[in-house]
């Protein structure tokens, strides 16, 4: 063909496509040089999400009102369940946003392979991009809904002078990095075995479903039995929830000991859903 | 001055059939449980290796190949040849079970234009959306914004949702932003097989200026054996996941034509009883003759065509014999019928014969049907579909490389003449 006697190993080769893959690359470089792709999907999903509605975006305000509104009648009235002496929209609302957005994350995460298969199936990029972007989405939404929460919690504050501010409000953010590790770890790992066996889907969104009454948010954890309590914490969404009312309410004092275990627990699920979507994300598209 | 810029090196795939993925938690449990505890012990070695082989399949099996900056490569093959899995691989959709793919430069694959397209957002978020999808940065496109508008020719629709355009609107926003694309290696799936006439000889016109003029490197899948020809300077044939040969287009191409048109040529019966037929007709020898133009030995538009046949005639009464020829497109439309005069003949062997010209019929699958015929009324024996082939498309002096329309392809020219002043 040609005989200019090209040795391999003086072409400076820029990438290589081979079978095997390292455990421990987890590709977050790669995903940097995506963050504008990131981006556009986040802002695909914002628009497009009230495209052709009626009150558009006024919905990520609805949402968790009505969610509220339901709560403080069946819960709050019929039941009379205890919000810990916290005026009931408040602790209602406090719980839905931190569940609704953990429940959002984990969910999208959970579907990447199977929501984006045609995607996935004709083009190459991180397929890390997808979940990371829903939850940058996700987040924007939050603070959305934070907006309505703290207007009413202001309203509390002028008018009643109950609740104090504090710096401890601070700790927030944290929390907010908390929850989406905690749903993009655990739903990367999902994602991965929903992709290869159909059947645990539906196991998973069971899971997920009664997921919101092993969580304080209709009920305070003071009112889970003493033996059942440390269970009930060791659920990284309860030191989280929990810590949120305390900020604002400082009802109970803050357990920083379980807030640490949760932090733990969630730094090993990312890292182990990190490291088995890296692994899996080709191969998956093989069998779906 | 070729410079490398992709080399493959014994790239394998392997997939399993049948129930690839569909295996529930359960069945895996199931089969881990039986290899622990070897359970599967009443089959032997040899009946589980043959049990095994018949799931497996080998889309690639040890392809190899270089390819040199500027060059523009067709991929031919049939379908299922693994050219599919290949792009697929080049463009790290999937994994090669074995081998590898070095590369420099950017790779952007195009297996289908409007990837990721969002029905609900306008045409203006979508050049972003699908631009950035297939790897352009932002500024890129930008920069790039009004080009891609003008040559998709939508401007009064770039602020419509596209759920509202028309699917050759959609096509052609599509296939503006992939034509901007601008990396060093371009992989094409089919894309000709959309659009109008008019669009798909913008694309290949786009194709060829990105290689030609550009010297970026373009990697092309297409059953378009004519676009093939005129587009790539090379081409790599593929059959059963094997590379069955790489080198200059019109000699591949050429081969892998020969390989395809083994078609039904030619049918012989030795026994009369065996043969079809009935009781007065019983056929002998059945043969389509192409006289080939070239050595290449493929039939195209040029070729005539002949038609011989023989058969045992055993007719029980004195009758006016005569055998109709119908030439039909694969899809059933007769193209013609043609017929012998009717005259009675002796019991024996009756010989046939029909001259199909060169440059009468179009580019296609055909099939030839005879029918023997009592009397010039009643059909006596049918042989529907007897014989079945391909002819190719040929030109030359041409720039434009989609399907020639029309049932036929007569080569009689349409005549212009300068008026004087």
């Amino acid at each position: 063909m040609n005989n200019e006697n090209i040795k391999n190993d003086t072409i400076n080769w820029q990438w290589e496509i081979s079978p095997a893959k390292s455990w421990f690359k987890l590709g977050l470089k790669e995903l940097f040089n995506y963050r504008g792709l990131i981006l556009r999907f986040v802002r695909r999903d914002l628009i497009a999400n009230y495209q052709q509605t009626v009150i558009g975006p006024i919905w990520i305000f609805l949402q968790p009102l009505l969610t509220t509104l339901i709560y403080l009648v069946v819960f709050g009235n019929f039941a009379n369940v205890s919000t810990d002496r916290v005026p009931k929209i408040l602790f209602y609302l406090s719980g839905t946003i931190i569940w609704t957005f953990f429940f959002d994350n984990i969910s999208g995460t959970m579907y990447t392979f199977i929501t984006n298969a045609h995607i996935f199936n004709k083009v190459y990029f991180p397929r890390l991009v997808v979940p990371v972007s829903n939850i940058i989405t996700q987040s924007v939404r939050l603070a959305i809904q934070m907006v309505l929460f703290i207007i009413i919690f202001l309203f509390y504050f002028f008018a009643y002078d109950m609740f104090q501010l504090s710096f401890k409000m601070l700790l927030i953010p944290f929390l907010v990095i908390l929850t989406a590790g905690f749903a993009l770890g655990s739903g990367l790992l999902i994602a991965v075995f929903t992709a290869r066996y159909r059947d645990i889907d539906t196991f998973f969104q069971y899971i997920l479903r009664l997921g919101m009454f092993i969580t304080p948010v209709v009920f305070p954890s003071s009112i889970v039995p003493q033996k059942f309590q440390l269970l009930f914490w060791l659920n990284p969404l309860t030191p989280i929830i929990e810590t949120f009312r305390s900020i604002f309410f400082n009802q109970n004092a803050i357990r920083y000991d379980f807030l640490l275990i949760a932090v733990a627990e969630t730094i090993i699920l990312l890292i182990a859903g990190l490291i088995l979507f890296k692994r899996r994300e080709v191969e998956v598209m093989d069998i779906i | 001055m070729s410079n490398i810029i992709l080399k493959a090196e014994n790239i394998s795939k392997y997939y399993k059939l049948g129930v690839i993925g569909t295996r529930s938690f359960k069945e895996d449990i199931q089969s881990v449980w039986k290899k622990a505890f070897k359970i599967n012990n009443n089959l032997s070695a040899d009946e589980q290796a043959n049990e095994a082989h018949k799931n497996e399949l080998w889309a690639l099996k040890d392809v190899s190949f270089e390819i040199f900056k500027g060059d523009v490569v067709g991929f031919v093959g049939k379908n299922g040849a693994g050219k599919s899995t290949l792009l697929k691989i080049l463009s790290r959709i999937t994994l090669p079970t074995s081998g590898s793919i070095k590369g420099i430069g950017r790779i952007a694959s195009l297996l289908e234009v409007g990837t990721g397209f969002h029905a609900e957002l306008t045409g203006r978020e979508n050049i972003f959306l699908n631009g950035q999808i297939l790897g352009m940065h932002k500024k890129e496109i930008m920069n790039k914004f009004d080009e891609i508008v003008a040559f998709s020719g939508i401007e009064r629709f770039l602020d419509t949702p596209v759920k509202r355009y028309s699917s050759g609107m959609y096509v052609r926003l599509a296939f503006a932003i992939a034509a901007h694309l601008d990396p060093e290696i371009l992989i094409v799936d089919e894309v000709l097989a959309v659009g109008d006439a008019e669009f798909q000889k913008k694309c290949l016109g786009k194709m060829k200026e990105v290689s030609a003029e550009q010297g970026k490197t373009v990697l092309f899948v297409s059953h378009n054996a004519q676009a093939l020809k005129n587009l790539c300077n090379k081409a790599i044939h593929l059959e059963k996941g094997r590379l069955l040969g790489i080198g200059r287009t019109q000699e591949i191409i050429t081969n892998y034509l020969k390989n395809e048109q083994i078609h039904e040529l030619q049918k012989k019966y030795n026994d009369p009883d065996q043969a079809p037929g009935n009781d007065n007709i019983r056929i002998k020898k059945l043969e389509l003759i192409p006289q080939y133009l070239d050595q290449n030995k493929i039939i195209d538009i040029r070729t005539p065509l002949v038609v011989e046949f023989e058969f045992w005639y055993l007719p029980s009464e004195i009758i006016d014999l005569g055998v109709s020829l119908t030439l039909n497109t694969v899809l059933g439309d007769c193209i013609f019928d043609v017929d012998s005069v009717a005259k009675p003949y002796k019991k024996g062997v009756v010989k046939g014969r029909c001259k199909i010209p060169g440059n009468l019929l179009n580019n296609g699958s055909y099939t030839i049907s005879l029918f023997f015929v009592k009397n010039t009324s009643a059909a006596i024996f049918e042989f529907e579909e007897c014989l079945s082939f391909d002819i190719e498309d040929f030109r030359e002096n041409t720039a434009w490389y989609g399907d020639w329309p029309g049932a036929i392809r007569p080569q009689f020219k349409v005549q212009l003449e300068q008026e004087e002043e």
